[in-house]
């Protein structure tokens, strides 16, 4: 059956695209944009504006951008591509670096360019030109990967963006290099002793790091932003107040939890209030009476929006689709002519599977919030940008699969 | 999976990558299992908890009518101002954005920023942790719209801060007064001269009014501000409108027919719980006005009469009652009071006034008196009633001096009971028109005699209350009677019977038991159940009724006695009234024949504070002579003799009666139709 397969892709008259995972595609920018437009279309106020100014129509701009940049993107063979991979990686930390001194500072965190018209997040970006690199890294032969040298040039690789991530601080955003770059490992086929010793060592530190955090005297706790403590503590179930705190402080701090607790709440409720068939679209009450908050609804809470208005079948067909696209991924991955294809396929692939379980883990409470979009799904022109460049990668790797 | 079949089995890395990923999203299919599936009832009702506020609206209250549908008691409309805060809050938002502390920063901008030309200069605003600007901001926008209202109305709109901000936190849904108790007349300059941006509106509560203030208070009695749940309604609501809930007299007693049933609206918030829209779930449905047989003008009179003879301070009651229908057409207690004064906040001082000055105590059916010398009607018909006393009317019997006094007096055993006739002989009619005690006690010491007294005190339900729900006033004494019982359980002595039989010791009545006394003495031996509680009508035809009261001429009892005896009584009391040394005389010239019974009951017992009542004064009577038809009970503390001080008002309640009757036959034809009409 495999080698049928596998005789079958080889087919000339194959096609160039792999059209199962473009309709996908399509399939979400649909439930994007109907989605974006239901969480910001809420109030009369929003009507008013200008079309350029209402949100579904600039996310509209960004599938279209994005769609663009994809195409392009698939003018050029891979490996053209891999060769700049060291000179992108380099650009991008050096856009990583600039944010941190002269970005713009939004809710406490210095993530974005502004461009007076538009605003960048490089964090964006940087995951793919991280995945571009690693990929380039990874393809030389096995005997290399062997060398204990060349793992830790992988690891340092994928530690640089992380860090700079971190500085911003963008927690969520830095997370998702690590399972990618373990999984493009994986794929790679970095011995499996490195790989279970880094798994090792990585649920070691973050046991302890969670240990610190939850249970540790404030005087021992590594230093983290606060809000990003106190969303692991929402997250736990923890009380904000030490053991030890006066009544006065135990009161305050209870408040301040019931605040911090507020958005996953609220959009879990709205997940869970939409029950099997939701309540309809544009009918989402917590997205209309400004429960799920409306500065988050249309970005990095869109799936509640999804499950509140569309019911548990929204959410399965939602993940149906990202489905497709993963696994049509992991298809072209499987067909790609080399090891480079094979493990950049499979860095996108994992790059996109990780943002979908953490944002809508996120929006059932199985994960705590972190600010990670919803690929495709989520309002903002990076990530959609970054999305469909993703997508882009995905079937250029596929469309070159037989080295023309 | 079929994507995942077509993978290359022997690829293992991508097959486990295949294997991480599918579990992921199978996690996530699950976790939405539970959340959108298993969970979906109970995080909907957290929803709908943060949705919806629910408001007790109270149902118009019905009125308090009397016999002629006059008014007693109403609800007048209270015009009110009313701000929309939901309306308010974009202003709330730019008055904010312009009062905020801001920072002008001017950057040093990278070349290629001022390369293309972006402004150098920003303005940045610094975040206010605390709610004090916001606070402040809404409370300028609130302030300049009470200003605008004020220059409309040319009223003062007086606005406090720390009012303001309690209902902008507690009850931001709900709109917030900022006057009330409008003329019309503001109203419609309000009307028509408020600009059409602003956001205020007229609304329209209701308030309780008793027109006839104090000379219904008893009676109708007073509501009390109270928005509490009544029994049977939901008891969670997230805000209650004002309501009344009755205390005493009808108001208290027929509370639920009067008050309708509560509706329930439920009012959508949005996150920053501002009002997005209301929706009625449950519609009020209106109180049922309550008729009485009560007639407004007799009222008038009577506590008139009572009060030309006693004064504003003085302590007294006045029954009018039909003799054949138990309707009772006026019901005077005094001193009384003002029940519009409850109908607000009422003072602490005030409240304790009122309390202190007994002006709450409904005279008429909650105080129980020693009933005095009227009792001595009830000996005579028991004496009448039993052969074996073999009494005859018309023997004389020597009432006995007492030398210290020059009165008479009467030992029984080695007690003596004084008596104020001059001592000499009387038969029944003198003995009854002069009161003499001797007279009556030596009646009542005859074989048989007591016992049949005492029977007719139960036959009258002495000692008893009126049947449930014939005076839903909440104020209702029993007063007192032994029973035979107690008589043969107690060490009874010939005294305590003497007593008795002069109306006093162990015994106590309420005046209105007195008058249903009078009236079956006067209608022929039938007890009847006095009718206050005519009938209910639906404010709103379509509103459902509650079960009608019982119906007038309801038949207690019957005393049993021969129509000759009761026509000897009638006959003494009739001289009681009309010869010129009767204790009745005063009630002459009123335009009836009148029996009546005067009593002076004595009070052995003063309190010490001196506040005790010493004599309480009686005049039980009707009338006409002829065809008996009206009871009439006076009753006043502390009076100086029921000839003296009781006989005066009652000529004056006859007075007014003789105007009730004409003003009757006046519009009879009119009051039959609507009564008719308004009986389903």
């Amino acid at each position: 059956m495999s080698l049928l397969n596998r005789s079958h892709t080889l087919n000339e008259s194959a096609p160039r695209l792999d059209r199962l995972q473009l309709a996908a595609v399509l399939g979400l920018i649909l439930v994007g944009l109907a989605f974006v437009f239901s969480a910001t279309m809420a109030n009369e106020s929003a009507w008013g504006q200008p079309l350029v100014k209402q949100l579904w129509f600039r996310q509209l701009f960004w599938y279209g951008a994005g769609g663009t940049a994809a195409v392009l993107l698939c003018l050029v063979d891979y490996h053209t591509l891999t060769r700049w991979a060291g000179v992108i990686y380099w650009i991008s930390i050096i856009t990583l670096v600039a944010v941190i001194f002269f970005g713009t500072i939004r809710g406490g965190a210095r993530r974005w360019f502004d461009l007076g018209f538009v605003s960048l997040q490089p964090s964006e970006l940087a995951k793919l030109a991280f995945v571009l690199a690693l990929a380039n890294f990874l393809s030389r032969p096995p005997d290399e990967l062997r060398l204990p040298a060349n793992f830790w040039k992988a690891l340092a690789m994928m530690g640089l963006p992380v860090l700079l991530i971190m500085k911003e601080p963008d927690l969520g955003s830095a997370l998702v290099f690590i399972p990618t770059g373990f999984a493009m490992m994986l794929v790679a086929g970095v011995p499996r002793r490195f790989l279970l010793r880094l798994l090792a060592v990585g649920s070691l530190v973050s046991t302890l790091f969670l240990v610190d955090i939850l249970f540790a005297p404030p005087g021992w706790q590594i230093k983290l932003e606060e809000y990003q403590r106190h969303r692991l503590l929402v997250y736990f179930g923890q009380d904000f107040a030490p053991a030890n705190a006066t009544k006065e402080q135990k009161k305050r701090m209870e408040e301040l939890r019931r605040q911090k607790s507020y958005q996953p709440n609220q959009a879990l409720r709205a997940v869970g209030s939409g029950g099997f068939w939701g309540k309809g679209w544009r009918e989402g009450s917590q997205t209309a009476l400004g429960f799920l908050p409306p500065g988050a609804a249309h970005t990095d809470f869109i799936f509640s929006v999804i499950a509140e208005e569309k019911g548990f079948i929204g959410s399965v067909m939602v993940l149906t689709l990202y489905g497709i696209v993963l696994f049509t991924g992991l298809r072209i991955a499987d067909r790609a002519r080399d090891r480079l294809g094979k493990v950049l396929a499979a860095g996108v692939v994992a790059l996109l599977f990780s943002h979908i379980f953490i944002n809508i883990g996120m929006n059932i409470r199985l994960m705590p919030v972190t600010g990670i979009p919803l690929p495709l799904l989520s309002y903002g022109g990076s990530s959609v940008l970054a999305s469909m460049i993703a997508i882009g990668m995905l079937q250029n790797v596929h469309i070159y699969r037989r080295g023309y | 999976m079929l994507i995942f079949d077509q993978l290359r089995k022997n690829d293992a890395q991508l097959h486990w990558l295949g294997i991480i990923l599918g579990a992921g999203l199978i996690l996530l299919l699950i976790g939405l299992w539970w959340v959108q599936i298993v969970g979906a009832n109970r995080y909907r009702e957290m929803v709908e908890v943060q949705h919806y506020r629910t408001v007790r609206m109270p149902a118009a209250r019905g009125q308090v009518l009397d016999r002629n549908h006059r008014i007693l008691a109403e609800n007048q409309p209270d015009y009110r101002i009313n701000l929309y805060l939901e309306e308010l809050s974009p202003a709330f938002r730019n008055e904010y954005r312009r009062i905020r502390p801001r920072v002008i920063i001017t950057n040093d901008l990278p070349f290629w920023k001022r390369w293309l030309g972006l402004p150098n200069v920003t303005t940045q605003f610094v975040r206010v942790k605390d709610s004090q600007l916001e606070q402040q901001a809404r409370f300028q926008v609130v302030s300049s719209v009470a200003q605008q209202v004020s220059d409309i109305l040319q009223l003062p709109v007086p606005l406090n801060a720390s009012n303001f901000n309690y209902h902008y936190i507690h009850s931001r849904a709900m709109p917030f007064n900022l006057a009330s108790q409008l003329s019309l007349r503001s109203v419609a300059r309000f009307e028509e001269k408020s600009p059409a941006g602003l956001e205020a509106s007229v609304e329209m509560r209701s308030h309780r009014v008793y027109p006839y203030s104090n000379l219904t208070a008893q009676v109708v009695g007073f509501v009390r501000p109270d928005d509490s749940s009544a029994l049977g309604e939901d008891a969670t609501f997230s805000y209650r409108l004002p309501d009344y809930r009755g205390q005493i007299g009808i108001e208290g007693g027929l509370d639920q027919v009067l008050r309708g049933r509560a509706g329930v609206k439920s009012v959508l918030v949005n996150s920053l719980l501002y009002r997005q829209n209301d929706t009625i779930w449950e519609p009020t449905i209106s109180g049922a006005d309550v008729v009485l047989t009560l007639d407004i003008e007799l009222q008038r009179a009577a506590d008139a009469a009572l009060r030309k003879q006693i004064g504003p301070d003085g302590r007294g009651a006045v029954v009018v009652m039909d003799v054949h229908s138990g309707d009772l057409l006026a019901m005077v207690s005094a001193p009384t009071y003002d029940p519009n004064r409850f109908t607000k906040r009422i003072s602490r001082a005030e409240y304790q006034r009122i309390l202190e000055s007994t002006a709450l105590r409904n005279r008429v059916t909650a105080d129980q008196y020693q009933a005095g010398s009227v009792f001595k009607i009830i000996v005579a018909l028991a004496a009448l009633e039993t052969p074996a006393a073999r009494f005859d009317p018309l023997e004389e019997y020597e009432v006995k001096a007492n030398p210290a006094t020059g009165r008479g007096i009467i030992w029984v055993g080695n007690h003596p009971f004084r008596d104020t006739v001059s001592p000499g002989f009387y038969n029944l009619e003198r003995a009854i028109m002069k009161s003499s005690n001797s007279y009556f006690i030596a009646l009542g010491l005859r074989p048989g005699v007591f016992e049949r007294v005492i029977e007719l005190g139960h036959r009258l339900h002495l000692g008893e209350r009126f049947p449930p729900e014939t005076l839903p006033l909440r104020q209702e004494a029993a007063g007192n009677f032994p029973s035979f019982e107690q008589i043969r359980k107690s060490n009874w002595q010939n005294g305590d019977t003497a007593n008795i039989c002069i109306g006093q010791g162990k015994m106590d009545v309420t005046p209105l038991q007195m008058a249903v006394m009078i009236a079956a003495v006067a209608n022929g031996g039938t007890v009847v159940t006095p009718h206050l509680v005519d009938h209910y009508t639906a404010q709103n035809p379509l509103d459902p009724i509650p079960p009608q009261p019982s119906a007038r001429r309801q038949i207690r009892e019957q005393l049993g006695v021969s129509a000759r005896s009761l026509k000897i009584v009638h006959e003494a009391m009739l001289s009681e009234t009309e010869s010129p040394e009767g204790t009745g005389r005063y009630v002459q010239g009123c335009g009836y024949r009148v029996c009546g019974k005067t009593g002076t009951a004595e009070l052995q017992t003063t309190r010490e504070d001196g506040t005790g009542r010493k004599n309480t004064t009686w005049f039980g009577s009707f009338a006409p002579y002829e065809t008996p038809r009206f009871a009439v009970v006076i009753m006043v503390e502390n009076g100086v003799s029921g000839g003296a001080t009781c006989a005066p008002v009652a000529h004056d309640v006859y007075v007014a009666l003789k105007e009730f009757e004409a003003r009757e036959a006046a519009n009879s034809t009119a009051s039959t139709r609507r009564f008719s009409n308004s009986i389903p």
